[in-house]
């Protein structure tokens, strides 16, 4: 059997991308062309091969243009790297640690035949946890060569995660790992520190800098043999700058004339970028230069968008011209797009803002309609958000069911950021609905419910009858998040779930394809409104076939929320080794791909909370509600922060602080809100009848019994124990028989029937009926290790166990009752474990490595090898799986 | 706060242009930038743009209120 809560299908090896294939993303990955006029330069190249050949960092750093891309490109092709170089080049959307880890470990993993076992896609685009980073740097251990990543372009990597990231990576890695990291400025990594220790090899600006030599190779490469005085000047007056020199000779080919122009050049008072930039953009063809102007607003060209955008047709023709002709438009390799130059781009954007302002926003608004048409639904809604055009991104994102996907998560998180800007006031159905996806998405339920509303109006209102998208889109969030008052009753939610797999019938096959996150949205909502609504058997089901409907790296935080509010539904009913499997695979999916707290569903944690606090114990329950109340939706949605609440409340109760366990109730609703489903109102009623038991107080107790909804047997076996506890036997024991023949009894309430059966026959005198029923009660809580119903019990429980003639239940019966969590009930067989050796054996169950179990309790690595050692000594093993099965058979695990 | 940014060489109105914000003043050899920064950030985005346009930033300080 496999350990507990590893090797699901679906999450075992199959990690492409749902990008890969795609040819610009691709080009991110690929190393840059060479120009036709390229000067190798061997005093750099070998320097770098030096830097990449001993050191963990090399240091590409020098302006816009001074040739780091060129130099590092030409060095990857030159067969010089000691092994295979994974290259990405950065972008301004890659300053989410999420994204950024998620391209290097696909750059990686395309450089490399087999990428090291444990290597996940990151999660979340907005961060990755140190699990990602510590399986990162532990897999560059076991690289059999040594491997070059070159991150061209890291200065566009705002912030400073990614850099504390590379960091972390630098001293963890193994010394095969050589990364190249080149940009305009210095990344914020200790590279004093990394100097002082002789790991770093810098190239910098002066070093680029191109020497009067070099200057005359690369004027031969342009056909121009000009005198040394002319080559002199030029390198002065440029100071090496390579793309100045490439403007240089880009301007004397055409005047024909070098040294005319070196004169004038070098005599002008003026920058020399500002020179050379505005020199070699009058001199184009008035149409290529409206074409370059126009296409100043894009990131990329492609040919046939900048025919929409000019207006003309010969757009192929003039972007292959000027890209065999000039340094400053590149083709993206492999594609039909290009690219022109930072320097240019910014010159270009300038002038078309000073020349035509009000031509930006309808050039952003035709390359947003043209990107749509391509299926670059991205692209498109960040140009109608530019061009101020939101109706028509909100109605993109509706239609291409981008902003059902929103609630998901990880990869729509680009397109929630576009629309934070997103004006409340744009009318209409579909900005309603982008917003309220968007509000979901940050935990805003009522928020949400607002706008959802707002949406109903404008959809009622609306003829001829709106598209299946958008219907789908409404109905979808409706289930997720209902506007009158959080969750849809399970009634109303199954109708809605059944209208929206109506809708997907009606929308194309393919669009649904691209969106893998609808349909387990979809079974994420309905059963949301089971365990809601109090039907857990239901709720059971319909997040187990939630979890499964997840294949997609899309929906694997989908997965981890259904797999955690399986195991929370499992938990409440006493289910409880089920309900720790799946609440660990759960956690495993999240550590695995690196998912922050902010990400994360409490709902796993708190499964873990209630099955720690049924089976005894206390601490590991109090660590588990406080792991649960880091993630957002722990205090957002209402289940969730109804079952932390209580169990917080009765932590405090086992303590004998009634006072602290009703104030811990306090952030609860008082009165159930409206529509929010009977469930957290029945458990938060038999939170408050427990505290008025503890109190003795038999009658408040009732009278907080009789304010719930009451169908299920859990609130009749609760007024049975205020009754019994009032020694009203007769009345509790109607209670139990009526309980008892409910369709839906789960094993918790059984063992509270038998119970409260034997607590009944104890105060009525009947002592072979009581042994009788806690034999039962005693059998059946023992495959659950469901110890809490016995702890609360009472003293008659202990009297009843500890009879001194041998007349009670076998010893054999309760043993495991009384065997501590700690191992301590065990005695002879094994020594008792500490709580933090247990906490580590908990990380080793979990196939944690000994550096990550380090990071998760903030020990350190020696620390954690040392509890391993005495874990090991105690259970008498010498194996991490095995000392795993032995504390599962003692029931130290 | 106001800051002044030196940048080598003088700069056509293009350039300026990329400069909204600031009003520009040519000098000996130079160009002098000037204006109010909104905060750190602004500042970092001024360099940064200085850099993307090709233009050394000589020397920069801020001004007197």
């Amino acid at each position: 059997m496999p350990p507990t809560g590893l090797l699901l299908p679906g999450d075992g090896h199959r990690t492409r991308l749902a990008w890969s294939g795609d040819p610009l993303l691709d080009a991110k990955l690929s190393v840059p062309v060479a120009l036709r006029t390229h000067v190798p330069r061997k005093r750099l190249l070998d320097r770098l091969g030096e830097g990449a050949g001993s050191g963990p960092l090399t240091l590409l750093t020098g302006p816009a243009g001074s040739g780091k891309t060129s130099l590092a490109a030409s060095w990857t092709r030159s067969g010089a790297p000691p092994g295979p170089v994974a290259w990405l080049t950065l972008d301004a959307h890659d300053s989410a640690p999420g994204v950024f880890w998620s391209y290097v470990v696909e750059a990686l993993r395309r450089a490399l035949p087999r990428l090291p076992e444990g290597i996940r896609m990151p999660g979340c685009p907005g961060s990755v946890g140190a699990s990602l980073l510590t399986r990162l740097a532990a897999a560059t251990e076991q690289l059999p060569e040594p491997v070059v990543l070159v991150l061209d372009g890291f200065e566009k990597v705002a912030g400073r995660r990614v850099p504390a990231g590379l960091e972390f990576l630098l001293a963890h890695a193994g010394p095969r790992l050589r990364l190249v990291v080149a940009g305009r400025a210095d990344p914020l990594l200790p590279l004093h520190r990394y100097r002082a220790e002789d790991r770093l090899t810098e190239i910098r600006g002066a070093d680029l800098a191109f020497t009067p030599h070099e200057t005359a190779v690369l004027l031969r490469r342009h056909d121009l043999t000009p005198g040394d005085d002319v080559v002199r000047a030029l390198t002065q007056h440029t100071e090496g700058w390579a793309a100045g020199l490439r403007l240089c000779a880009l301007a004397m080919r055409r005047t024909g004339d070098p040294a005319g122009f070196t004169r004038s050049f070098t005599t002008s008072e003026q920058a020399v970028s500002d020179y050379l930039l505005t020199e070699v953009l009058d001199a184009q063809p008035a149409a290529d230069r409206e074409l370059l102007l126009r296409t100043s607003v894009l990131d990329r060209i492609h040919p046939d968008l900048a025919n929409v955008l000019t207006g003309r047709r010969d757009a192929e023709a003039v972007l292959a011209r000027l890209a065999r002709e000039n340094a400053f438009v590149e083709p993206v390799p492999g594609t039909a797009w290009c690219r022109v130059h930072p320097l240019f781009a910014q010159v270009l954007r300038t002038r078309l803002r000073m020349r035509h302002p009000g031509l930006v926003p309808r050039l952003h608004a035709r390359a947003a309609h043209w990107l749509a048409d391509a299926g670059h639904t991205t692209e498109a809604i960040e140009h109608a958000a530019e061009a101020g055009n939101w109706s028509y991104g909100a109605s993109e994102a509706v239609h291409r069911l981008l902003a059902a996907a929103i609630p998901a998560g990880p990869r729509t998180d680009r397109i929630e950021q576009t629309f934070t800007s997103m004006p409340g006031t744009v009318p209409g159905a579909e900005p309603a609905l982008v917003a309220a996806a968007c509000r979901l998405a940050q935990h805003d339920r009522a928020g949400c419910g607002r706008h959802l509303a707002e949406a109903g109006e404008h959809l009622r209102l609306r003829e001829p009858e709106p598209e299946p998208a958008v219907l789908l889109t409404h109905a979808l969030l409706r289930l997720l998040c209902d506007p009158h008052g959080d969750v849809p009753s399970p009634e109303t939610a199954a109708e809605w779930a059944a209208a929206a797999a109506e809708l997907m019938r009606k929308l194309p096959a393919e669009r649904l394809r691209e969106r893998p996150e609808i349909e387990p949205l979809r079974l994420q909502g309905l059963a949301r409104a089971y365990l809601a609504g109090g039907r857990l058997a239901e709720a059971r089901r319909a997040f187990a076939e939630a979890a499964d409907a997840c294949t997609a790296d899309e929906t694997l935080l989908i997965r981890h929320a259904c797999l955690g509010a399986l195991a929370l539904a499992e938990s409440a009913e006493g289910v409880l080794a089920s309900a720790e499997d799946h609440a660990l695979r759960s956690l495993t999916i999240a550590d695995q791909h690196g998912v922050v707290p902010d990400h994360r569903s409490g709902a796993g944690y708190l499964a873990l909370a209630t099955v720690a606090f049924e089976q005894g114990d206390d601490e590991a329950t109090g660590r588990r509600l406080d792991e649960a109340a880091a993630c957002p939706d722990t205090a957002a949605d209402l289940v969730l922060s109804t079952e932390s609440c209580i169990l917080r409340s009765r932590l405090e109760l086992t303590r004998g602080r009634w006072e602290a366990a009703l104030t811990a109730l306090t952030p609860l609703p008082h009165h159930k809100p409206a529509g929010a489903g009977p469930w957290p109102g029945r458990r938060l009623a038999l939170a408050r009848a427990g505290i008025a038991l503890a109190r003795g107080d038999h009658q408040a107790a009732v009278t907080a019994l009789h304010d719930t909804d009451g169908d299920g047997p859990a609130p009749l076996v609760a007024l049975a124990r205020a009754h019994t506890a009032a020694g009203r036997t007769g009345r509790a024991r109607r209670l139990l028989a009526h309980a008892s023949r409910s369709a839906e009894l789960g094993l918790a309430d059984h063992v509270g029937i038998q119970l409260l059966g034997a607590h009944a026959a104890v105060l009525d005198g009947h002592p072979e009926t009581a042994r009788r029923l806690l034999g039962q009660a005693l059998d059946t809580a023992r495959p659950e290790r469901l110890r809490r119903p016995f702890v609360d019990a009472g003293p008659w429980l202990r009297h009843l166990l500890n009879e001194p003639d041998g007349a009670g239940p076998a010893p054999s019966a309760s043993a495991w009752l009384t065997a501590r969590a700690d191992g301590a009930g065990v005695p002879g067989v094994v020594q008792p474990l500490s709580s933090r050796e247990r906490d580590v054996l908990v990380g080793v169950q979990r196939m944690m490595s000994a550096d990550e179990i380090a990071a998760e309790l903030n020990l350190s690595v020696n620390t954690v090898k040392t509890h391993l050692k005495s874990v090991y000594r105690k259970l008498c093993v010498t194996r991490r799986r095995d000392a795993v099965e032995r504390a599962k058979a003692l029931h130290i695990l | 706060m106001r800051y002044e940014f030196r940048v080598t060489g003088s700069v056509s109105r293009l350039l300026e242009e990329a400069f909204p914000e600031l009003r520009t003043e040519p000098a000996p050899r130079q160009t002098l930038f000037f204006g109010t920064v909104m905060d750190e950030a602004h500042l970092y985005g001024l360099l940064a743009r200085f850099q993307d346009l090709g233009l050394r930033v000589e020397e920069m300080r801020r001004l007197p209120e």
